[in-house]
């Protein structure tokens, strides 16, 4: 327990691994691991679309997650429609007109933490396809325990006893919240306090972020 | 998040050198770069760059062509029409090439093009809202070095690995020029035509500019003179 | 003149309404639209509610089916909601499969029911590993003017307060199965979770809360299902949900908790006095 008190003080997040332009044919891709949480993204785009998608001022986002398993069902629609709505406030989707962008999400491992994982990875993605971005953004998740413990990108033990988790997503230039979801009840109270750390913990995404690009940066220009 | 010249930058970032010199004057903004109402914000995760006295730009990865005006691009026709070819070079939609826009084409006189053949052409009409449009011929009505491109061989890559071997301080063609005769034109939209007097060349070349995309300019002449020397020890 | 405006100029035309601190609805930014519910209007089904929040139009009804619990939890019953966008309540959907929009609404709600806890599982169940209920709850949108969520939650939550669930005796020899309609339990509803949604407008100085906001003012502020929807339930928050769109500032997070807190007591009594009108009716 001591180490995870600490982890609680020092903001740790789950050990981040990440390879940019893991697919050789897609226009971006990116492979993330939190912890021992995996997702794959790759983006697609801007490319030609049907008419009826097409839409005459902006680009439209196409998101198709797979899950392990293969088979689509209702949960993972509401996930393609967070990621979706996410990336959609971060791409400057009016200098595409009537064209199409597409994301593709591949769940790899799900060791709690999941869904923020392929936010992230998203952006990543978005990222190394070069697509004009308004801001990037980090996804964190954090879970009440049943003391009333804040807990920072809980582990799946964690999970499975957690009263409620929440994911909050902010972006890049004021940190502003752009997408939260929570599970389970708490106080308001509560879930200030949780806005408040996982704001504080995103400065941790962004400058992973910021240590992916450095690497690759070096050798392109 | 504040950043300066030569920085690694992230989408959402701004810098105020570049406010601050637009303020005094005019500034260029490059690809990667955007104003707001007020403020100028990076757009695409890269290392910003500056040439004096007020050009910016964002150095970033892309592998997706995106037609801007006045590039050379690689094109493949896909379709004749009337009097328009349409040309794919890589972009969201398939670029237009008027048949009266090569060399001492009229209406009489139509060039030879066939579906499937490779074209190397000038981006005249690159706009968001509008079809690209290409053209054979700069403004004298001359050809120059665009038109039909025979034979060779072609193939992709991403689009910095395009102006990384054509800046002129880049080694790689000067050095591998020296070693081998071979003809050579890159396009903008991250496609490259090689042609060579043997195949072992041409894939020698086309090797050679793969493998450069992560070198510094010191391992580039290295490989460039081992990749020589192989080639020469099976020639001979 | 204010329609060719409208349609010029679209942005424009709704900022200036909100510059002048009013909707083009003519509400205030804080004001909800009135609610009207009835309970138990269709007879088919078992409980039922059609609510009416504005414009917005959703008929729920709840029927009630025997089933055996599923292996790894045999003691609780199931609770299975729907919520369906037909091409009938606005003409972005089209028929055919539920649409993305439909199940992501769906996922919402059921997350809210399951998240509040109001319904206990193990209330539904008769005889453990062999017979649960089974309550299915369908909403079906006549109407879509915005604010979904919201209407959905306030009638199923009427549904289920309204429910009441037959005796059954179950016979473990003979596994016969006896259903006394005459004598019914009403189902034990714990809490009473609310939904309230928030279009958020990203204004030049500050950012604006829309309460309760219309198709229209759903659209010019990021689009369906940028809604910011908080959800109380005994003074406990049961799921805050808000997927891209503008982004609020922290300030006006909080302002939208305090007004979400107060409209549940509102929202409370329209059910509560709607559920007792119904009984007077009927003892007549």
């Amino acid at each position: 327990m001591g180490a995870e008190e600490q982890n609680i003080k020092e903001f740790k997040l789950k050990p981040m691994k990440c390879e940019l332009n893991f697919l050789s044919k897609s226009d971006g891709s990116a492979i993330l691991s939190q912890g021992e949480t995996v997702a794959l993204a790759s983006v697609n785009g801007p490319l030609d679309v049907k008419m009826q998608s097409q839409s005459i001022e902006k680009s439209t986002l196409e998101v198709l997650f797979c899950s392990k398993g293969g088979k689509p069902s209702v949960g993972d629609r509401y996930k393609e429609n967070i990621i979706r709505q996410t990336c959609e406030t971060a791409i400057l989707s009016s200098l595409y007109p009537r064209t199409a962008i597409t994301i593709t999400i591949q769940e790899l491992e799900d060791y709690g933490g999941f869904l923020s994982c392929c936010l992230n990875t998203a952006c990543l993605a978005l990222v190394n396809s070069g697509v004009a971005m308004r801001h990037v953004f980090a996804a964190v998740s954090c879970a009440l325990d049943d003391r009333g413990n804040i807990l920072l990108e809980p582990t799946q033990q964690q999970l499975e006893t957690a009263r409620a988790t929440m994911n909050f997503v902010f972006d890049s230039r004021q940190k502003s919240l752009v997408t939260s979801f929570t599970e389970g009840a708490f106080s308001e109270d509560t879930y200030k306090e949780a806005l408040a750390r996982c704001r504080s913990a995103s400065d941790l995404v962004f400058s992973f972020y910021r240590d992916i690009v450095t690497k690759y940066s070096k050798v392109i220009g | 998040m504040k950043v300066e010249v030569d920085d690694v930058v992230l989408p959402g970032d701004f810098s105020e050198e570049i406010d601050t010199a637009g303020e005094k004057g005019k500034v260029i903004l490059g690809p990667g770069l955007r104003k707001e109402i007020d403020k100028v914000y990076i757009t695409k995760a890269g290392v910003l760059r500056k040439r004096a006295p007020n050009t910016f730009w964002v150095d970033s990865y892309q592998k997706r062509y995106v037609p801007s005006r006045g590039e050379n691009v690689i094109g493949f026709v896909v379709q004749k029409s009337g009097d328009i070819f349409r040309v794919d070079v890589g972009s969201s939609c398939p670029a237009t090439l008027s048949y009266l826009s090569f060399e001492n084409a009229t209406k009489k006189n139509r060039p030879e093009v066939q579906v499937g053949d490779v074209l190397y052409a000038k981006m005249l009409v690159a706009s968001k809202d509008m079809e690209p449009e290409i053209v054979c011929v700069d403004s004298h009505g001359k050809k120059g070095r665009l038109g039909v491109l025979n034979e060779g061989f072609v193939f992709k890559c991403s689009l910095n690995l395009v102006r990384k071997i054509l800046n002129p301080s880049c080694p790689l063609l000067e050095s591998i020029k020296n070693e081998w005769p071979f003809e050579l034109a890159a396009g903008m939209n991250g496609r490259i035509w090689i042609k060579a007097n043997t195949m072992r060349e041409t894939i020698a070349v086309g090797n050679a500019i793969l493998a450069s995309e992560y070198l510094s300019d010191d391992e580039i002449k290295n490989m460039c003179t081992n990749i020589a020397s192989i080639l020469a020890g099976h020639v001979s | 003149m204010a329609e060719i405006y409208k349609l010029i100029h679209p942005l424009k035309y709704f900022n200036d309404y909100i510059s002048r601190n009013i909707r083009p609805d003519g509400r205030k930014f804080t004001e909800q639209r009135n609610i009207k519910l009835n309970v138990n209007s269709l007879k088919t089904a078992d409980a039922s509610a059609v609510v009416k929040c504005g414009n917005t139009t959703i008929v729920c009804g709840i029927k009630l089916e025997l089933a055996t619990p599923k292996a790894e939890e045999p003691n609780q019953g199931f609770l299975v909601t729907n919520v369906e966008l037909p091409a009938l309540c606005s003409s972005k959907y089209k028929p055919g499969p539920p649409s993305d929009h439909a199940q992501v609404t769906n996922c919402l709600v059921s997350d809210i029911i399951v998240n509040s806890k109001s319904v206990d599982l193990k209330d539904l169940c008769i005889v453990p590993d062999k017979l649960a209920w089974v309550l299915y709850c369908d909403m079906v949108c006549l109407d879509n003017d915005g604010s979904l969520v919201d209407a959905c939650i306030i009638a199923l939550m009427a549904s289920l307060k309204t429910l009441s669930l037959p005796s059954v005796t179950y016979d473990c020899e003979t596994e016969e199965i006896t259903v006394d309609e005459n004598n019914k339990t009403p189902l034990k509803v714990h809490g009473m979770p609310v939904a309230t949604s928030f279009a958020v407008y990203k204004a030049l100085e500050s950012d604006m809360l829309l309460m309760d906001p219309s198709t229209y003012e759903e659209d010019m502020c990021g689009g369906i299902g940028a809604n910011f929807v908080v959800c109380c339930n005994n003074g406990l928050l049961c799921g805050t949900q808000k997927f891209g769109g503008s982004n609020p500032s922290t300030e006006c997070q909080e302002e939208a908790l305090k007004m979400a807190k107060h409209r549940v007591k509102l929202v409370e009594q329209v059910i509560e006095k709607c559920i007792k009108n119904n009984e007077i009716a009927m003892s007549r």
